[in-house]
């Protein structure tokens, strides 16, 4: 892996500032990597993540019309079941990607109050100044999350 | 990322970016020159031009004191579009369609509430469900009822015994946007919302027991109900899980009739549909069943405000005298009738972090407020104060009826924690005599007051420019965050 722009300690991502809603800066070597980092990167502003365990799958397939909505319409479809299940995926495998579909599993488990740290909610994962971008051999995505 | 905007001064308070390259109209920002060096440090200004470029706007892109960057439209902006050319926008909306402020009187004194604040909080923090993805153990919808939900909005509410008829008739659009179509809302917005309603969410969404700190006029201040040191109590929040669903199924739905239709985007969030077209149609009448939604979800938790009060209190409904002086919609895109260059005509309107402030004789305010304008509410942060502004003529003409929302943030997310690091937020306000509680710890350190502009600066704007009159602040005793 070349990626060098991620920085030494090669960061899967990182959490942008923003006025009124907060922005990820996502890292992958491939595609697939970029995607599972992005799920990694959600949950992250929900809950702390590392509490997570790992006892439950949830079988995920999105389908948008290009690689960027892809993405928004991945992060969102995790947004969903959190809502409807309160299930925050800990650790994310993308079984099929093409610029038009994602097949992927998370593993994670329901959120518990008790248990969970409450960080920040989301409302959505938004299209304003989407952007994935091939460099230096590596991906990189920016996307903006209305809070 | 300071934005190289062309900015004209008008006067005090207004500001022009001027029509150039593919912009249809101009943009008019409301602000003081203060304010302004804000404003510039961030990219609203770009979006307010950014919206000028959209086909069959009426009027300038506007942008009320309160703006701030938001993803598409800028927070606090307001748009008109005529019904023939015109788009529609769920971005120009937003993801919590119908998030809105409902303000409620009582007859009780501050010296009688302030000992029992902390009961009164915690009453409130149990009986509303708030916080990460709250959902009511009690209260699971199934369709049929939903549906009916989407389409009687706060009227179903009162059909099932939350809440009086006379509360629907102090609400924007009685509660009830017409036209909504539950058909058109999708499973999965059904699914998230199916628990929801009568929760609070979280992020800046609250319930605050206040009081009347000051009066500006006592004249509308005596029709509204308000009185000096008199309790008020505050509910902010929205049409939640399900909102945002509609909101990012017709934004993918948008995208593809933005290319459709030809229309050229400067950022693909603003993706838009003709009114006309029947994915503009579509949009409309799901975005009326989520605001519905929130009007329900609004008036369901006035109910348990109200038990509340009642458990804490031990008083009964006549003698706490909790009724509702206003709700409204800033979060809504709706058509209105107004008058552009001199002839009435219909244009939709986008409120996108905006209040509506229709003025004293206009057909849709109240009637309980035909001689005063309709109450306008504008919340600040937890630590400051609200407050009550009614909507004027001056807002008819020149913003279609338009006001600001609330403070606005002034520190991102991340900078509100840094400030609040090594403090206990919950104790300097304790100290300042305003009990918080709130689901996490996260939420009341990204929410300090510190974090937003003082919403007095706000309303200065607002009412020195004449689109709303100062009526009453508010100063908050006891607040439950998400």
């Amino acid at each position: 892996m070349t990626a060098a722009f991620r920085g030494p300690r090669k960061a899967k991502y990182r959490q942008l500032s923003h006025t009124a809603d907060l922005g990820l800066r996502i890292w992958g070597s491939t595609p697939e990597e970029l995607f599972e980092n992005a799920g990694e990167a959600l949950t992250a502003v929900l809950t702390d993540r590392r509490r997570l365990r790992l006892r439950h799958i949830e079988e995920i397939t999105v389908e948008a019309p290009d690689l960027e909505a892809l993405l928004v319409a991945w992060l969102n479809h995790l947004l969903y079941l959190y809502d409807v299940d309160a299930f925050l995926g800990r650790e994310f495998k993308v079984q099929g990607l093409s610029p038009q579909h994602l097949k992927a599993l998370a593993r994670g488990e329901t959120y518990d109050p008790q248990r969970h740290e409450s960080k920040t909610a989301v409302k959505a994962a938004t299209y304003h100044h989407l952007e994935i971008a091939n460099l230096n051999g590596g991906w990189q995505a920016t996307v903006i999350l209305d809070l | 990322m300071a934005s190289q905007i062309k900015l004209r001064q008008v006067d005090e308070y207004r500001w022009e970016i001027p029509r150039e390259g593919k912009m249809r109209t101009r943009g008019l920002i409301f602000a003081s020159q203060k304010m302004l060096s804000k404003i510039r440090d961030d990219q609203s200004l770009q979006q307010v031009a950014n919206v000028a470029t959209l086909p069959g706007i009426e009027g300038a892109s506007l942008a009320m004191p309160d703006i701030h960057w938001g993803y598409g439209f800028p927070i606090g902006g307001v748009a008109a579009f005529n019904l023939e050319e015109g788009v529609v926008s769920p971005g120009g909306v937003g993801y919590d369609i119908n998030c809105g402020v409902r303000l409620l009187r009582t007859h009780l004194q501050r010296a009688e509430v302030a000992p029992r604040i902390e009961e009164l909080v915690n009453a409130l923090f149990s009986n509303i469900p708030s916080g990460l993805g709250s959902r009511r153990k009690d209260l699971k919808l199934t369709v049929p009822t939903l549906h009916e939900v989407m389409r009687l909005g706060a009227g179903w509410a009162v059909k099932k015994g939350f809440g009086t008829k006379e509360d629907l008739a102090h609400i924007e659009a009685q509660g009830q946007i017409p036209g909504a179509d539950p058909e058109l809302v999708s499973e999965h917005a059904m699914d998230r919302g199916k628990d929801q309603l009568g929760t609070l969410g979280s992020g800046n969404h609250f319930v605050e027991v206040g009081y009347v700190l000051e009066i500006y006029d006592d004249q509308v201040a005596g029709a509204l109900g308000l009185f000096k040191d008199q309790i008020t109590v505050i509910v902010h929040t929205g049409s939640r899980g399900l909102g945002h669903q509609v909101c990012d199924d017709y934004i993918k739905v948008m995208l593809k009739a933005a290319q459709k239709y030809g229309i050229e985007l400067p950022d693909r969030q603003l993706c838009c549909a003709p009114l006309s077209s029947p994915e503009g149609k579509q949009y409309l009448a799901a975005m009326a069943a989520a605001a519905n939604f929130a009007f329900a979800n609004r008036q369901m938790i006035t109910h348990w405000v109200r038990e509340s009060f009642e458990q804490v209190l031990q008083m009964g409904p006549k003698d706490l005298g909790l009724e509702l002086i206003y709700d409204v919609a800033h979060n809504i895109a709706k058509i209105e009738e107004h008058l552009v260059n001199g002839k009435k005509k219909k244009v939709c309107v986008h409120r996108k972090g905006a209040t509506r402030a229709f003025p004293p004789g206009h057909p849709e305010t109240p009637a309980a407020y035909q001689k005063t304008g309709q109450p306008v509410l504008i919340p600040g942060d937890m630590g400051r104060y609200s407050f009550v502004l009614v909507g004027t003529e001056q807002a008819l003409t020149e913003t279609f009826g338009s006001t600001c929302h609330g403070a606005g943030r002034e520190m991102s997310r991340h900078m509100a924690l840094k400030t609040a690091k090594g403090r206990n937020i919950v104790r300097e306000l304790a100290a300042q005599g305003i009990i918080v509680k709130g689901a996490g710890r996260a939420t009341i350190d990204e929410e300090i007051s510190e974090a937003y502009k003082d919403v007095e600066s706000v309303v200065e704007v607002a009412h020195g420019a004449g689109i709303s009159r100062k009526v009453a602040k508010l100063k908050p005793l006891g607040v439950i965050k998400g």
